[in-house]
């Protein structure tokens, strides 16, 4: 959490509500209001998929839902722009493999 | 059906002040927004604005946006947040995707204010995670209150490279330098020398030519550029960073323009390819006026009034404003406009203004 | 050459573009149709100033005589299931819809 702002010169920071969304299994403590991005980043976490050609990892980069590079697997759907989806408790997010979900991916193979 | 006088959209600044003074005149106005809350740019600014009352100085952005909601409201608009346009046709109709599904609205003008989008820049290594625009960098630390990272780089010192700098270093990163490929910062000097006074080095005719990394950003190498804008041999130097702020101007987001058939033409002093409009932010397409960024990038003062201009136009098209009141009020806007394009970054913005409203460009 | 990647949605390199152009591609449209540049989810929208930089130092014209490219409805993603589901906006009084 090294990466929450606690204090700031000229904003408030107010006390929200604070619940669990789980990344890869691994719970994480979230505030409302705020993105799935804005959790992950909070925690250290930078690479949310691959891409399909090269395998690269991608995380941010706009930030306002036009690029999507920040796409995850979200309560199992895939493609969902973190960047602009609002988190809520038991939230499911899980590092996407490709342009679709782990699922599919196993199709793929056969 | 019910057909609206006026559907904005867009509320941002300027699509705000155009419902607001359309509202005012007695229209009905929808205001369609894609994000869940309005403002547009305002609402991830904390510093205070400076100049004249009518923009609101001494105020910081989230709060100018929150007042201008509160009038919007007031004023009698409606709102829809949450809420993407996705469609513009001939005959008036707006299709967007929103909370209550899709919709299609129908109006007799519509005002677009889609504002601009941050300009993307690649190098070997650009999309490492790590590497994200300076826009990205605001709306974690100012918004969300998370740093995207500890260690920075920017790259760009226009006024959004420099005051993010300066947010950026206030929530608690460090900001280890601003590379800006030109000889000159680009941004209003004042702005530079705050970040300069906080130990941030900004390294003219300077860029990235690389980004290196794993999993994520680990660091960049920075090189020298010659007159030419090409790197010098043998000066390059690693910077090790986890974050890479890129701040190289915006595009106006014209796409709901061109496909309401707006003529585009290009000046690259207010961003490049942007729909042609006049004077009272007419586009050559008689339902569509446009404000704000979309009509070229400048800042949130001049897409207030732009807003003002497009809305009492629009009031007064409609039949719902009489000719005098209309001039008296276009007459303020324009002088206050006047003033907000002057000095050297102002009066450049004014030429290309004026080059557009007269249409000197022919053929583009 | 070092990869650089330009469309970042569909991963299409400086290299690529090259290439195409060095046969013949002078537009947007035409490197579009021949890398998949500017045809994945953001459609564009980032790399189209990119591309068209690469093409104005290329073929020395300014930027201009390639933008804005080819834009088409939706010009932001919607589902078949919206697109289906299109309906009227309805009658109402005052309020706001959030």
């Amino acid at each position: 959490m090294l990466f929450r702002i606690k204090e700031h010169p000229v904003l408030e920071i107010p006390e929200v509500r604070k619940f669990n969304i789980f990344y890869n299994g691994e719970p994480l403590e979230a505030y409302e209001g705020e993105t799935v991005a804005a959790t992950l980043l909070a925690h250290g976490v930078k690479a949310f998929r691959r891409t399909e050609r090269f395998h690269e990892p991608r995380g941010i980069f706009c930030g306002i839902g036009q690029c999507t590079d920040c796409i995850m697997e979200v309560d199992g759907k895939p493609n969902v722009r973190t960047c602009v989806t609002l988190v809520h408790p038991g939230m499911v997010v899980r590092t996407q493999e490709g342009c679709s979900g782990e699922n599919e991916a196993k199709h793929d193979n056969l | 059906m019910i057909t609206y006088d006026v559907v904005v959209v867009g509320a941002g600044p300027a699509g705000l002040s155009a419902s607001i003074e359309a509202a005012k005149s007695g229209c009905s106005v929808l205001l369609l927004d894609e994000n869940p809350r309005p403002g547009g740019q305002l609402y991830k600014q904390i510093h205070k604005f400076f100049g004249m009352k009518e923009h609101y100085a001494g105020s910081r952005g989230f709060e100018i946006a929150d007042l201008l909601f509160a009038r919007a409201g007031e004023a009698g608009v409606k709102v829809s947040l949450n809420t993407k346009v996705w469609g513009i046709f001939p005959d008036g109709s707006i299709t967007a995707s929103g909370p209550e599904g899709s919709i299609r609205y129908k109006a007799s003008l519509i005002i677009l204010a889609t504002g601009a989008s941050e300009n993307a820049l690649s190098f070997p290594g650009s999309t490492l995670p790590g590497i994200i625009t300076a826009g990205a960098a605001q709306t974690f630390a100012n918004v969300y209150h998370v740093l995207p990272g500890k260690e920075i780089v920017m790259v760009g010192s226009g006024n959004v490279g420099l005051i993010v700098s300066y947010q950026l270093m206030q929530a608690g990163a460090d900001v280890k330098m601003i590379v800006e490929a030109m000889p000159e910062v680009s941004g209003y000097l004042v702005h530079a020398g705050k970040v300069r006074r906080m130990g941030v080095p900004i390294l003219l005719s300077h860029t990235i030519v690389r980004a290196v990394g794993t999993d994520h950003l680990e660091a960049v190498d920075i090189a020298e550029l010659d007159e030419k804008m090409q790197p010098v041999p043998g000066k390059t130097e690693r910077v090790p960073c986890d974050t890479v702020c890129i701040s190289v101007g915006f595009s106006p987001r014209l796409d709901l323009a061109d496909v309401g058939k707006c003529r585009i033409v290009y000046e690259p002093v207010l961003g490049g390819m942007l729909p042609w409009h006049n004077e009272n932010m007419q586009t050559s397409m008689d339902r569509i006026l446009i404000a704000g960024d979309l009509s070229g990038v400048e800042e949130a003062s001049t897409a207030l009034d732009e807003g003002r201009m497009a809305g009492t136009y629009a009031a007064y098209k409609l039949g719902r404003m009489k000719k005098e009141e209309f001039e008296t009020e276009k007459a303020a806007i324009m002088k206050r406009l006047d003033i907000l394009r002057s000095g050297p970054f102002g009066s450049r913005r004014k030429e290309a203004k004026k080059s557009v409203w007269e249409d000197r460009n022919f053929g583009t | 050459m070092e990869r650089e990647i330009i469309c970042r949605c569909e991963e299409v390199t400086r290299e690529e573009i090259m290439d195409a152009i060095r046969m013949g591609d002078a537009s947007l449209s035409a490197i579009k149709r021949r890398t998949r540049a500017g045809m994945g989810f953001c459609q564009g929208r980032t790399c189209r100033k990119l591309i068209a930089r690469i093409l104005s130092a290329y073929y020395h014209m300014p930027v201009s005589s390639f933008l804005p490219g080819s834009i088409r409805m939706p010009v932001t993603p919607i589902s078949l299931g919206e697109l289906a589901d299109l309906k009227d906006g309805a009658e109402e009084e005052g309020g706001e819809r959030k």
